[in-house]
């Protein structure tokens, strides 16, 4: 039997039929019971949640309307705010600081009644696509314990996989959310640049951040991004839109959408498994009644290195504030304060947060800025106006989400150019501000999930989960990682 | 590249060089094949995509010290219980002129 799912909760919850309080602590017990091998949690926050959770079932017991999300156990990922509690990043040099408030999405997240749970591991400052980058804790796969659960929202997504929690929050930057997803067999949605308020999340690029949940289904995806979508002043990126309802239209199918694969995509970087699985996904839109068309996005295979310059120069300025002088680690000794910064960060940042700031700092660097920066910038803009073309072709594309399924712990990590190229498919949707959902899409021989990703307009977000839902209805992939039963 | 490590306040060790300094041409030789798809066109920055509300610029109570009957701590309490080192509420830094010897 699958374990309920987050809408299922809530109902049960909102109707008396089930506590809160038991939720809870039924989500401790399976965490107690596998985080063991799965290594998803860096903190758990039981007294709070526990007490958060007797809230809402005094709130419904005295007959008080109780929010979508009701008592619904829901992990964070490390780089989002939770006042007064410890936050890291995935990182050393953030040891000790605790946030002063709490992010937008968070806030949004437990008016909706969400019980956050604790906050899991990611690549450190979200950088990575294995979460071994995480200066703190090693996650694992839950499909194969030898396996990365991608990254950066690895935490987020092998919580989920395993039945730790039915929701988590992630942030995806350049795949973050979708990748992971694709590898744990669970569903990750990237919003709309701009759909979800990022304040109080840490930046990492800012033109290109955005917080969105992770789920076992399509239906919990949308409903946790209608609780946390929407206006928020403190962010100015942050459309004043309001976001609706995700969840009441997405039964309703993808009868005669146009939908489009991208010529490029599937003449490059696509073979073996991940090219079978990409074509089983497309007969089965088919058989959705979608429209099948093809587009062209020639731009598309200059998006990796298009976003390695952009998000990394964007990393070299946001990351300057880690200097030891307002929070975290500061290095012992310094007799100036020159010395405390590069004495700090030094001590502070691992291998790859060190590598992107060097590159950032290159890319930006005078003699250099148009020729990396500025070049980078012109290629997205013109990325950018292909993909508006394209979708006047299509309502949706699709793609895979990543060239392959999970790959080896350990295989990668001394190579981060081919640990890049593993976001391939992922960088161009974050480039083009677009909204990408990933949703599972079998198995591969190895009996490792594979992704689908479908994308749509820029605030289509509930089109593209209308597809996906439709998607998850005729594959009917269930998420039962055999070493965590 | 040591330059740009000093530029970025980062100080690496030989070790770090040696295994950056691969890794890092690498990189960037992969990155230089956005030469060729540059045809000095559109921008992002000349794109009006991205949404960029403007506040309305109304002064706001930013609770840094907080009134003096406000329960629990103010948000300048816990900025400087995060702080590494602080004297009454200023952050303590070590001298901002280097020392002779020092960088810079």
């Amino acid at each position: 039997m699958q374990p309920a799912t987050a809408e299922e909760l809530a109902a049960a919850i909102r109707s008396g039929e089930r506590n809160a309080v038991d939720t809870v602590e039924a989500a401790f017990a399976r965490i107690d019971e596998v985080d063991g091998s799965v290594g998803a949690f860096l903190e758990l926050w039981r007294d709070e949640a526990t007490e958060r959770a007797a809230e809402i079932d005094s709130r419904r017991d005295e007959g008080l309307p109780l929010g979508p999300l009701a008592g619904v156990p829901t992990a964070l990922k490390d780089n989002l705010s939770l006042a007064g509690h410890e936050l890291n990043c995935g990182s050393r040099i953030l040891a000790g600081y605790r946030a002063p408030y709490t992010a937008g999405a968070v806030e949004r997240l437990v008016a909706a009644d969400a019980v956050p749970v604790g906050r899991v591991n990611m690549d450190e400052f979200a950088m990575g696509s294995s979460c071994e980058n995480s200066a703190l804790a090693t996650t694992r796969n839950p499909w194969n314990l030898a396996m990365a659960p991608g990254g950066s929202s690895g935490g987020s997504a092998a919580a989920v996989a395993a039945a730790e929690v039915p929701l988590a929050l992630g942030s995806d930057t350049g795949g973050s959310i979708r990748q992971p997803a694709a590898f744990c067999g669970v569903v990750g949605v990237k919003p709309t640049y701009g759909r979800v308020s990022r304040y109080g999340l840490v930046a990492f690029a800012s033109s290109l951040d955005q917080i969105g949940p992770l789920a076992r289904n399509v239906r919990d995806a949308a409903l946790a991004l209608g609780a946390i979508a929407g206006p928020d002043p403190r962010d100015s990126t942050c459309s004043e839109e309001p976001a609706g309802d995700f969840l009441q239209p997405i039964e309703n199918g993808i009868e005669g959408l146009r939908v489009g694969t991208i010529r490029e995509v599937r003449t490059s970087a696509l073979a073996g498994d991940a090219a079978r699985g990409f074509e089983q996904a497309l007969e089965a839109l088919a058989r959705c009644g979608a429209e099948l068309v093809e587009v062209s996005v020639p731009l598309i295979e200059t998006a990796v290195a298009t976003y390695y310059v952009l998000a990394n120069s964007e990393a070299s300025a946001n990351l300057a504030r880690f200097d030891g002088s307002r929070y975290g680690h500061r290095a012992a000794g310094a007799r100036s304060l020159t010395e405390m910064y590069t004495g700090s960060r030094s001590e502070g940042f691992g291998p790859e947060v060190k590598r992107r700031i060097i590159l950032g700092t290159f890319a930006l660097s005078s003699g250099y800025y148009d020729a990396y920066y500025g070049r980078a910038a012109r290629i997205a803009g013109a990325l950018r106006q292909q993909f508006t073309e394209a979708f006047e072709q299509a309502e949706l594309l699709v793609t895979p989400t990543s060239p392959g399924g999970a790959f080896r712990l350990g295989e990668r990590v001394d190579d981060p150019l081919a640990m890049y190229l593993s976001d391939v498919f992922t960088t161009p949707t974050s480039l083009a501000g677009i909204p990408g959902i990933s949703v599972p899409c079998g198995l591969d021989s190895r009996g490792l999930p594979l992704g689908l990703q479908i994308l749509a307009r820029p605030f289509a977000d509930g089109t593209a989960l209308r597809a996906a839902r439709a998607f998850e209805r005729e594959t009917g992939f269930e998420c039962r990682p055999e070493p965590v039963p | 590249m040591r330059r740009i490590a000093e530029l970025a306040r980062l100080r690496i060790s030989a070790r770090e060089e040696t295994t950056f300094a691969s890794q890092l041409s690498e990189i960037v030789d992969y990155i230089d094949q956005l030469r060729e798809f540059d045809n000095g066109a559109a921008s992002l920055e000349d794109s009006d995509a991205a949404s960029d509300a403007a506040d309305n610029d109304i002064p706001r109570p930013a609770d840094a010290a907080g009134p003096a009957d406000r329960e629990g701590p103010t948000l300048l309490d816990q900025f400087l219980d995060n702080a590494p080192a602080s004297l009454d509420r200023f952050l303590l830094v070590p001298q901002v002129k280097a020392t002779p010897g020092g960088d810079e």
